[in-house]
């Protein structure tokens, strides 16, 4: 599970009435700043619009959604997960398909895009470092693996999820374009040189905790976490170098109650001018490919779409192939 | 229902004839506790059984994995550690508590429960900035000269034993406090006078005589510290995972339904032992 931060407001899961399913509709999410973003420039904003009541809820949970889809009784219509979860929840027939003639998706970034799911946004991870703290920060994955150049403790990702595994693989000096099918083998090798000095972060905010304190002076990063941190001050510095994207995806549990109203939503969540303001206020890049424009230069310079020429995508569709095997393995090579 | 329990007891201990009256008071909150706890956990079990496929598979996964044995293993440690420290810590303090003047009794109780019902969240965070490499004991224990490089006091289980004993010392020192109030000074005046000096009124006197409160708290600590979440997952690494951090991933993160099922059963089944060991204990001692 997830440490999220302590919110948890109320989902009033409305039956299946007519009129209260067309005022009502439940948005579910990771909480923290993210989720407030989220409130306050889809939910609020779609509310004013459509006269519709968001509710929020959270955290976003698995386990929860299975048990939901299940039992009949869907209270979330709108959530948002992981993308490799997305793709597979897809396939598992848990979410219901989305309806594209209400969501238009000829402007949305084709990479987050399927049948079941489309983008909520999309982050990169990225090294990030605390210059108060060392004399050197590593530029390159390979440097962030290398305990001889970069002595002592660096954080990483605890979760079993696109990221990590690609960041071993590349440090160990395979090709970007020759990530896919996954060397576990060789990436779990490479962890193992590293394992003992790895702090794991398992939400945002403790990655942010754990950079500003030096505790770990460098690790591996949500690139929106750390321009959040620099606007409070720390001097970090982020390396780009290869950085690896992957993205969290709007989802409708099958069964939604609020199924239209959902589609609605999931269409005023990815305009344009929804993901440029949701982009500015987290630092997280928009997937609707009209934004850009429409937001300020300053602004757009740090966020992962003007990162693209050392981009390293994760395959969305292989790990959700394979992220049930994947995770299995990533929990027990950490309990070792 | 009440009725079917009051008679199915009827031939027990007094103390327990005496709820047949009030038995059907309570049938509102059994009946709310047998849909909504027994039910359900009844089904986990059975999922346990079925899930992906019907067998003993998932016990035979969870018991047959060096990675789950070492949560099992970590579990059972932590949990011990913490009871033994929490014992050792906690008995002065429920002494003092026990045969300080009444005032003073009263404010360290005071300051013993506020920090009870102070958030935990907010507790175990504060133990995370304490405890980190650049956090202030380290820093502190630095620029004393004591240590050369930081302690590893973090993500590891000395730092959830650490944060754990905070938690779970009131449970051990308000039912000792209560045991050691009513034992009876003059036993120990008595002890004083026939010539034991104040180690032997201690382990010969006061010690058995406290035994009864030391026992309730520490099984009391030692099956919630078997349970414990939010410390642990705070403040423990990952190669010091819990059951409780294990189970809440495979349900969550895994959806791997019937293995987290097995696995809370195993805690329960473990639980519900020291829980009846337990009430065997106090019984017996309440009988005398």
């Amino acid at each position: 599970m997830r440490i999220k931060p302590l919110f948890l407001v109320a989902a009033l899961a409305f039956s299946a009435n007519g009129l209260a399913a067309d005022q009502t509709l439940v948005f579910t999410s990771w909480g923290g700043t993210t989720q407030d973003a989220q409130k306050s420039v889809w939910a609020d904003g779609f509310s004013k619009a459509q006269q519709v009541t968001v509710l929020q809820d959270g955290p976003t949970d698995y386990g929860k959604i299975k048990a939901m889809v299940e039992s009949g009784n869907v209270s979330w219509d709108v959530v948002d997960s992981e993308g490799d979860y997305a793709v597979r929840a897809g396939m598992d027939g848990l979410l219901e398909k989305l309806d594209f003639s209400v969501i238009d998706k000829s402007r949305l970034d084709p990479r987050f895009v399927t049948d079941y799911s489309v983008g909520s946004f999309y982050y990169s991870f990225v090294i990030g470092c605390n210059k108060d703290a060392v004399k050197a920060c590593p530029k390159t994955w390979a440097d962030l693996f290398d305990l001889d150049k970069f002595p002592g403790k660096r954080t990483f990702y605890k979760w079993s999820a696109p990221g990590v595994i690609e960041a071993a693989l590349l440090a160990d000096g395979v090709p970007a374009d020759k990530l896919y099918p996954l060397d576990l083998d060789r990436a779990f090798k490479k962890l193992d040189t590293i394992k003992s000095s790895i702090v794991w972060w398992s939400s945002g905010a403790q990655s942010q905790q754990l950079l500003a304190s030096a505790e770990t002076p460098y690790g591996f990063f949500w690139n929106g976490r750390l321009t959040a941190l620099t606007k409070t001050g720390v001097n970090v510095e982020t390396s780009w170098e290869q950085n690896i994207t992957a993205a969290d995806m709007l989802i409708v549990p099958k069964g939604a109650k609020n199924k239209e109203t959902a589609m609605k939503f999931i269409a005023y969540a990815t305009s344009a001018a929804s993901q440029a303001k949701f982009a500015e206020l987290t630092g997280y890049a928009p997937i609707n490919l009209a934004s850009p424009a429409l937001m300020p230069q300053d602004v757009r310079a740090t966020l992962p779409d003007k990162q693209a020429a050392t981009q390293v995508d994760t395959n969305l569709g292989y790990w959700a192939m394979h992220r049930d095997a994947i995770a299995t393995r990533w929990y027990a090579w950490q309990a070792q | 229902m009440a009725s079917s329990i009051s008679t199915g007891r009827a031939g027990g201990p007094g103390a327990r004839k005496r709820l047949s009256g009030p038995l059907a008071y309570v049938a509102p909150a059994l009946v709310l506790i047998a849909l909504f706890f027994i039910v359900p956990v009844l089904m986990l079990l059975v999922r346990s059984f079925l899930e992906p496929t019907p067998g003993l598979e998932n016990y035979a996964t969870l018991f047959g994995s060096t990675t789950y044995l070492n949560v099992f293993s970590n579990t059972f440690l932590v949990a011990f550690i913490v009871t033994a420290v929490s014992v050792v810590i906690g008995f002065p303090v429920a002494w003092a508590l026990a045969i300080l003047p009444k005032r003073w009794s009263m404010f360290l109780l005071a300051v013993i429960v506020l920090s009870m019902w102070t958030n935990l969240l907010a507790r175990t965070y504060a133990w995370m900035v304490l405890l980190q490499r650049t956090g202030v004991i380290n820093k502190t224990l630095m620029s004393l000269g004591l240590i050369d490089s930081p302690l590893s006091l973090v993500n590891n289980i000395t730092g959830v034993s650490i944060g754990m004993v905070y938690i779970m010392l009131p449970f051990i020192i308000l039912p000792l406090m209560g045991v050691i109030a009513s034992i009876d000074a003059s036993v120990l005046r008595a002890a004083a006078l026939c010539g034991a000096n104040k180690w032997q009124s201690f382990v010969r006197v006061l010690l058995p005589l406290s035994l009864p409160g030391i026992t309730a708290g520490a099984l009391m600590i030692f099956v919630m510290s078997l349970g414990y979440f939010v410390t642990p997952a705070l403040l423990g690494g990952a190669s010091s995972m819990m059951l409780a951090e294990l189970i809440a991933q495979l349900v969550q993160s895994l959806v791997k339904w019937g293995l987290g099922g097995a696995a809370a059963f195993v805690l329960l089944a473990v639980t519900l032992g020291l829980y009846f060991l337990q009430l065997r204990y106090l019984d017996a001692y309440k009988g005398r």
